[in-house]
């Protein structure tokens, strides 16, 4: 167990590199740079040659680019991002601001996708084939398809617009200050609604099938035939059984679903005006503000690389064999 | 309540980055003069002003009543302080650095406390106006710490609002000053409120929580005459000073010949353009002045649409379907080319396909191609394009050297990517930005006009008018002669609100809420 968790946390280590190297070279070759982005937010009026230097010199732009790298990874290895370009206040201090954000959003819309969607998924299994199982799974692939961004403006213009009900957009109203805390969090539960519908409605149809499919595989097998025949009840065999062994490719798609968790989505953020981590990145590429842009893939590389190595542990706890390494099998 | 559609990125004044900046600026700091209705210079924190025969020194004398939000009153020093952190390379001031560049720092000075002389080693004819770009600051406060850093979310200024908070990414919240030293705007509280997705800002003003925001064409066209949405939302709209052209590159050899870049032009279709994709908002444009500035020349024509004439101008420039593909050429390679267009417009979209199938009836090939705006613009300013359908932002003051004088190209340091060059137009663009005769500058630009309009180095294409939604409560927004609603004196600051109990709108709905509650709870 402990060789096979330090050759993964190895594993890790490098692919961290190789991230960080590759990031920074694909922001660079971009065509565009910082400078061109505030060229065009002048419009008319003239940036002249010294001043430009003058930025490309204090983001040490005017170097070559493996240089360019070192000076960030010196500041990476003590958690300085360095300033960012549009407002040079410090990439740390930006993103730490907008985490939590994304974060509880997320995670609510995460929870609720995962504990609707596998029971329907459990569920549907034991229905395959049938009329109403098949209704289902025509349902969830509308839904799946729906884009959000029109579904977010629907949601937004009956609830907030006609009926009046939900606020309209923002994490909280005007006089959050002045609230006590337990009306303070009555107040965000109430923005948190339209954007959580947003973000779980296609995610449930993604935990609803997968969990289907897993386990309709594990229950076409010798194994769940015996159980059967042994006497166990339906909900019995799903259970234990079934479900059990159906946990693999779960664990999978958790290891999946966890980086989302804090990477935050454009659209969602951006109709909303839920100022989380996705809203940043955008901005961030579109003004190629690189120091910001590489500040965030730091941050989802370690979180992408965690679960990704929570989800190796998860599969040796599961599954015995992993354990062993690939020379026992 | 306003909209930023993108977060402001400094409430620092001396390094404001984008328009959105400068509408909040506006309401905390004082420049140095205002400008008027018609963009005429008018006291700012400046009572009075001299200005010197040679056009050189520049003598303000400043309100004497003047104060800072911190209660100190505002000293000559502090003119100095503001103009020597501007012209100051090290400061980074992007958007007036240009204008201040030639700044004698060393001669600019407090002759008393409130008199200031400020020296120049240049004459330029914008300058008073680009006075308008000085939001005076206090030293003691701004001399303190990180100037680039430290002042991104605190304020001090001589504006008739102080900063109660800003929460980066939200909101700006802004309290009208008791001890404002001027006369007083009429609202008390100003809350920007950050909304980007235009969908979700329309949806806002629909609900009363934003009062005003600018709303894209279609949305407009749309719904201003929706009986609904009118009961609540005025529909405005204001020509600025902007125009879309179509960039021509010409050192390209397609474009280098003059002919060809006109025979281009003859085959937009303008009318159809603003009667289709604008609906009548927007209007043709003959050269590079629109016509609510003075240096507008209005007996320069704006190019007709006229196919025929425009083929047979390709065919006296030697370009022939010789191969009958239909596609003209001319030794052997087809007048085929690329049209930069920038991601994010539907409009820019739709125009750049409607120039793509006219041109294809007189035989030229257009291959659209999108980018987005820090690559275009790299692109751009290297040369490394052939056309671009692009728009311009333009200031107060009409002198249009950074986009058409020849020494601002090539690393210049300007803007002129289409590489055109006239001595003509050199000089007279030399001699006008220094000219201090108004009427003299006028008639320098009216030529310009007409030698820009002959040489066709963009396709002016059309002045698209922007347009607003605002709530019906609010009154006395009136537009600037090329600013708009904003950015002019008093305009925003002489905006109020109509209060609720006058407006039966809202008395009307009360009662709906009420049952409401008791219903909820």
């Amino acid at each position: 167990m402990t060789s096979y968790l330090v050759r993964r946390l190895l594993y890790a280590v490098l692919t961290f590199f190789g991230i960080t190297v590759a990031t920074f070279a694909l922001i660079h070759i971009v065509p565009g740079d910082p400078i061109s982005f505030f060229v065009g937010r002048a419009g008319a009026t003239n940036i002249p040659a010294e001043m430009r230097a003058a930025i490309r010199h204090e983001f040490h732009l005017d170097e070559p680019l493996p240089v360019q790298y070192l000076y960030w990874f010196r500041g990476a290895v003590t958690f300085d991002f360095g300033a960012s370009i549009l407002d040079r206040r410090p990439v740390r201090e930006r993103i730490a601001e907008k985490l939590p954000a994304t974060f509880q959003l997320n995670f609510i819309a995460f929870l609720l996708a995962a504990s609707i969607g596998i029971p329907i998924g459990l569920w549907s299994a034991t229905r395959s084939g049938h009329l109403s199982e098949r209704a289902s799974a025509v349902g969830f692939f509308l839904l799946y398809s729906l884009p959000s961004f029109w579904v977010a403006l629907l949601l937004m213009q009956w609830f907030a617009v006609h009926l009046e009900l939900l606020p309209l957009f923002g994490m909280a109203s005007n006089d959050y200050a002045d609230m006590t805390p337990a009306q303070q969090f009555g107040d965000r539960a109430r923005h948190l609604v339209l954007p959580v519908i947003t973000m779980t409605y296609a995610q449930l149809a993604i935990f609803a099938r997968f969990t289907k499919s897993a386990v309709t595989e594990v229950i076409r097998q010798d194994f769940i035939t015996a159980a059967r025949a042994k006497g166990a009840g339906t909900t019995a065999v799903l259970l234990r059984h079934a479900f059990r062994n159906a946990l693999m490719p779960l664990i999978t798609l958790l290891g999946i679903t966890i980086p989302y968790l804090i990477s935050g989505s454009v659209i969602v953020e951006q109709i909303f005006q839920w100022d989380g981590i996705g809203l940043l990145y955008y901005d961030a590429i579109l003004s190629r503000d690189y120091p910001t842009v590489m500040g965030l893939t730091v941050v989802t590389a370690v979180v992408t690389l965690l679960a990704g190595l929570l989800a190796d542990i998860l599969y040796a706890v599961a599954d015995p064999r992993v354990r062993l390494g690939e020379g026992a099998r | 309540m306003r909209r930023l559609a993108t977060d402001i990125s400094t409430l620092n004044p001396v390094v404001l980055g984008s328009r959105y900046d400068r509408y909040v600026a506006n309401y905390l700091f004082t420049p140095l003069v205002y400008l008027d209705r018609s963009l005429q210079p008018i006291p700012g924190l400046a009572d009075a002003w001299e200005i010197s025969d040679d056009g050189l020194t520049y003598r303000f004398e400043l309100n004497k009543k003047a104060t800072f939000s911190n209660g100190r009153p505002v000293r000559a020093a502090d003119v100095v302080y503001t103009l020597r952190k501007i012209a100051d390379p090290k400061t980074k001031a992007v958007q007036v650095y240009d204008a201040f560049s030639s700044l004698d720092s060393a001669k600019t000075r407090a002759i008393d406390e409130h008199t200031v002389e400020v020296v120049f080693r240049q004459r330029l004819a914008a300058q008073l106006l680009r006075f308008n770009d000085v939001l005076v600051i206090p030293e003691d406060v701004y001399a303190v710490g990180d100037f680039g850093k430290d002042f991104t979310t605190s304020a001090v200024g001589s504006g008739p609002y102080r900063l109660v908070r800003r929460d980066v990414g939200k909101e700006i919240v802004l309290q009208r000053r008791k001890d404002y030293w001027r006369e007083r705007p009429h609202i008390e509280t100003v809350i920007f409120k950050v909304v980007n997705d235009h969908g979700t800002a329309f949806n806002a003003l629909k609900s009363g929580d934003l009062d005003e925001s600018v709303v894209p064409s279609d949305t407009w066209l749309r719904e201003k005459n929706n009986p609904q949405i009118t009961r609540t939302i005025d529909f405005q709209r204001f020509y600025s000073l902007n125009y879309n052209y179509i960039a021509w590159n010409n050192r390209d050899p397609l474009f280098k010949d003059k002919r060809i870049r006109r025979a281009m032009s003859m085959c937009i279709p303008i009318e159809a353009v603003i009667r289709d994709l604008f609906q009548g908002t927007a209007r043709a444009m003959s050269g590079p002045f629109t016509p609510d500035e003075w240096a507008y020349n209005p007996n320069v024509p704006v190019v007709r649409y006229d196919p025929l004439g425009a083929q047979e101008l390709l065919a006296a420039a030697g370009w022939k379907d010789s191969n009958r593909d239909g596609v003209l050429d001319k030794d052997g390679k087809p007048f085929r080319f690329d049209l930069v267009i920038m991601t994010g417009s539907a409009t820019s979209t739709q125009f750049a396909q409607m120039a793509q199938a006219e041109l294809k009836k007189v035989g030229v090939q257009v291959d659209i191609v999108m980018m987005d705006g820090a690559m275009a613009i790299q692109r751009l300013m290297a040369g490394n394009y052939q056309s671009a359908y692009l728009s311009w932002d333009l200031d107060a003051d009409p002198d249009p050297y950074a986009i058409f004088h020849s020494s601002q190209s090539d690393g210049g340091g300007g803007q002129n990517f289409v590489f055109y060059a006239n001595a003509e137009a050199d000089r007279i663009m030399d001699e006008a930005r220094r000219e201090l005769d108004p009427s003299k500058r006028k008639d320098m630009y009216w030529r310009l006009h007409e030698i820009l309009a002959e040489d066709q180095p963009y396709t002016w294409v059309v002045q698209v008018s922007a347009k607003w939604g605002l709530n019906k409560r609010v009154h006395g927004v009136e537009s600037s002669r090329g600013f708009g609603f904003f950015q002019w004196y008093p305009g925003e600051l002489g905006w109020w609100i109509a209060k609720p109990q006058s407006d039966p709108q809202r008395a009307a709905s009360q009662p709906r809420d009420a049952a409401r509650a008791s219903a909820g709870s």
